[in-house]
């Protein structure tokens, strides 16, 4: 019976939180002025990392790509997921890469790592790019296969087989879930919703025990932490960056003010009598649908 | 001069034998694409639809009616589930195989090596089936389009054409609304032409958000193409099996209520307290939550129990969630990004609250109370549970 190895893919991301965040006067972000963090689906990949250190007591690696202060993404994901191997990399010829070109560098980075991965977590998608192709394209080219909107997992160490619940959502169906079973190894997106649930006491003491670890570790995160630029990775300089980018942002313009499809009748919310109005059109709107 | 890459091709999602809507959407703006394409450059490439399954010769003959020129079909009991290794093999098999592109348009057919254009739903399913087929075929992908638009364009780019002038005939503009929703980015899929590191990237190809796009009206008098294809699955593949599907209700339910209220970034000033009055207005109305895409992002530091409660993407109203066309809609705090404005605009009554009268909102509401949402809705509520009494009481 092996041990389990498992690796997390996370991303820095702009920090949408109140007090962080900036817009400017438009309504679009504000880069600038937006501090960064570990992305929130980062976050819950490391959440699904780390109950497979509780589990399976698997050994843990992280990896990165972006610029030098992402460190402190993996900092932050060493803390939820008690990992021993935090990669970032890093280097100018990756910059303006789409998935295809993130992919290339992630996938030469997770075969780089100390051990052979048998499962790879990433988050659902990131908060700023929200494509969510990242991930999945990464599990391609690593030859994994791939299970997205994950929400719960188990794995047989004997039979080296995993059971994941995936979440489907399809236009003008019913919500379903999923179980599948596939060998490993696999590469899962973690859906929004997934939970870790501890529910023995030999779980609980062990999510402690391991919690404690993840934060002495990431109090001294530098020795756990190695970055490798385009060289030390090896990977093929046209297939990653902008040359290994089939698409481009040819444009960025704001979107056109729809035209008003409605014409708005404006109430000052202070005045009980308009109020009353609103109401009673309100409930006139309700009736239709009653007696329809 | 023959080309190397031709027509579109749109890969289908069904369902218990019925098409998503989204799948019919696609082939009704491809074939709008393709007839002004064929005007434009005197050509004659079609649209064709790809479908695996099993027993899907039905659908595939309904897929002309809605407008294709041909269908290629992989009918297999090892394709009734969606299983992501197996479905995107063998659609990389079928967008390169001779034999049926021989059937599509014999003249060309030993000149193809890719399809030019390629859609997919972006769904639970199409995102990642998409990732993965473009990696496959080595090419670029655009995600959550809502406007396609062909062009001649004339560009030059450090390093896609090596700084020269150069001219990309017949290129896809895809266009994505941002995360919030404001801005609108154009992606384009372009080979490089730098003799630096020169490739060929193609298909251009994007997932295309459900509910977007009209499908035409189904005519049973249109003709085209059906062809079979026999796939080639790996037994190791089959490995992969899917155990059960179960099918749940949501505990966020956008279909049956008739009153959504959502609240978007204008519960700032107090995000615990005005979560909670929305909850006792929804609770009057008996409506269902929805937020806005920026609230699924957590932006304010609230109870546990209210966070993962609400601040959810499967609460979010707009392109990036839910459509809904409920008969009542209170927009609390919202300011009308069209990210969002496409999620309710179809609802009946909508009603907005905000202090601001120049938020866009307005422009989607039959009533815009002006206001701050912690001063109206304690009087809305106190109203409602007037006027709402006497309608239980008749």
């Amino acid at each position: 019976m092996g041990g389990l190895n498992i690796a997390v893919i996370i991303k820095l991301e702009p920090d949408f939180s109140e007090g962080n965040v900036s817009y400017n006067p438009d309504g679009t972000l504000n880069r600038a002025e937006t501090k960064n963090t570990l992305g929130p689906h980062s976050a819950i990949a490391a959440h699904a990392a780390f109950f497979g250190r509780v589990m399976y007591d698997a050994e843990i690696s992280i990896g990165t790509m972006g610029p030098p202060i992402a460190d402190l993404a993996l900092q932050q994901a060493q803390q939820i997921s008690d990992a021993e191997e935090l990669c970032l990399y890093s280097d100018r010829l990756f910059a303006g890469a789409d998935t295809l070109g993130t992919a290339e560098v992630l996938r030469v980075g997770i075969e780089k790592m100390q051990e052979k991965m048998d499962i790879v977590f990433s988050g659902h998608r990131a908060s700023d790019g929200e494509t969510g192709q990242t991930g999945p394209q990464t599990a391609w080219k690593l030859g994994f296969t791939f299970l997205g909107n994950v929400i719960s997992y188990s794995v047989d160490l004997e039979t080296r087989m995993v059971r994941a619940k995936r979440l489907i959502s399809l236009q003008g169906f019913p919500s379903v879930i999923e179980e599948v079973e596939a060998p490993l190894p696999v590469f899962i997106s973690i859906d929004p919703t997934y939970k870790s649930n501890y529910n023995t006491v030999s779980q609980r003491l062990a999510f402690q025990k391991y919690q404690k670890e993840a934060t002495q570790r990431a109090e001294n995160y530098k020795d756990y932490f190695k970055i490798f630029n385009a060289k030390e990775l090896g990977v093929d300089e046209t297939l990653v960056g902008l040359p290994g980018s089939p698409t481009i942002v040819y444009k960025v313009e704001r979107v056109p003010k729809s035209t008003a499809t409605r014409s708005a009748e404006v109430i000052d919310g202070s005045d009980p009598e308009q109020i009353r109005k609103v109401v009673s059109k309100m409930k006139e709107a309700l009736a239709a649908m009653v007696i329809k | 001069m023959a080309e190397k890459y031709r027509h579109l091709y749109v890969v289908i999602e069904h369902e218990d034998g019925e098409f998503l809507p989204v799948s019919l959407e696609m082939v009704g703006e491809a074939r709008r694409l393709m007839d002004s394409f064929n005007t434009k450059y005197s050509s004659n490439e079609k649209v064709v639809a790809v479908i695996l399954g099993h027993n899907v010769q039905d659908l595939s003959k309904q897929l002309i009616e809605y407008g294709a020129d041909a269908v290629v079909y992989a009918d297999n009991p090892e394709l009734k589930d969606v299983r992501n290794t197996i479905y995107t093999k063998v659609i990389g098999q079928i967008v390169q195989d001779t034999k049926s592109l021989g059937e599509i348009e014999p003249e060309y057919a030993s000149d193809i090596k890719r399809p030019r254009y390629m859609f997919f739903a972006a769904d639970s399913i199409g995102r990642h089936l998409s990732s993965t087929t473009l990696v496959e075929l080595e090419s670029g992908l655009a995600s959550d389009i809502n406007k396609l638009v062909i062009e001649d364009i004339e560009m030059s780019h450090q390093q896609k054409t090596g700084g020269t002038k150069e001219t990309y005939a017949k290129t896809l503009e895809m266009y994505r609304p941002d995360f919030s929703g404001f801005l609108w980015t154009t992606i384009l899929c372009l080979d490089n032409r730098n003799p630096a590191f020169k490739r060929d990237y193609h298909p251009q190809s994007c997932s295309i958000i459900p509910g977007v796009f009209e499908p035409l009206k189904r005519d049973s008098l249109r003709e085209g193409k059906i062809i079979e294809f026999t796939p080639t699955i790996d037994p190791q593949d089959l490995k992969v099996k899917v155990l059960g599907r179960e099918i749940i209700k949501s505990e966020v339910d956008f279909e049956t209520p008739r009153t959504i209220v959502s609240f978007g970034r204008g519960i700032k000033d107090d995000p615990e307290q005005n979560i909670k009055l929305i909850e006792n207005l929804a609770k009057e109305l008996n409506a269902e939550i929805g937020v806005t895409l920026p609230m699924s992002k957590k932006p304010y530091q609230i109870s546990q129990a209210l966070d993962s409660k609400y601040m959810i993407p499967a609460r979010v109203i707009g392109t990036s969630g839910h459509k809904t066309s409920a008969m009542l809609y209170v927009a609390a705090g919202v300011s009308g990004a069209m990210q969002h404005v496409m999620g309710m605009k179809d609802s009946g009554f909508v009603v907005g609250i905000n202090p601001d009268e120049d938020a866009p909102i307005k422009n989607e509401c039959d009533v815009f109370i002006k206001g701050r949402m912690e001063d109206v809705i304690p009087l809305l509520i106190e109203e409602i549970k007037k006027q709402i009494q006497i309608v239980e009481v008749q």
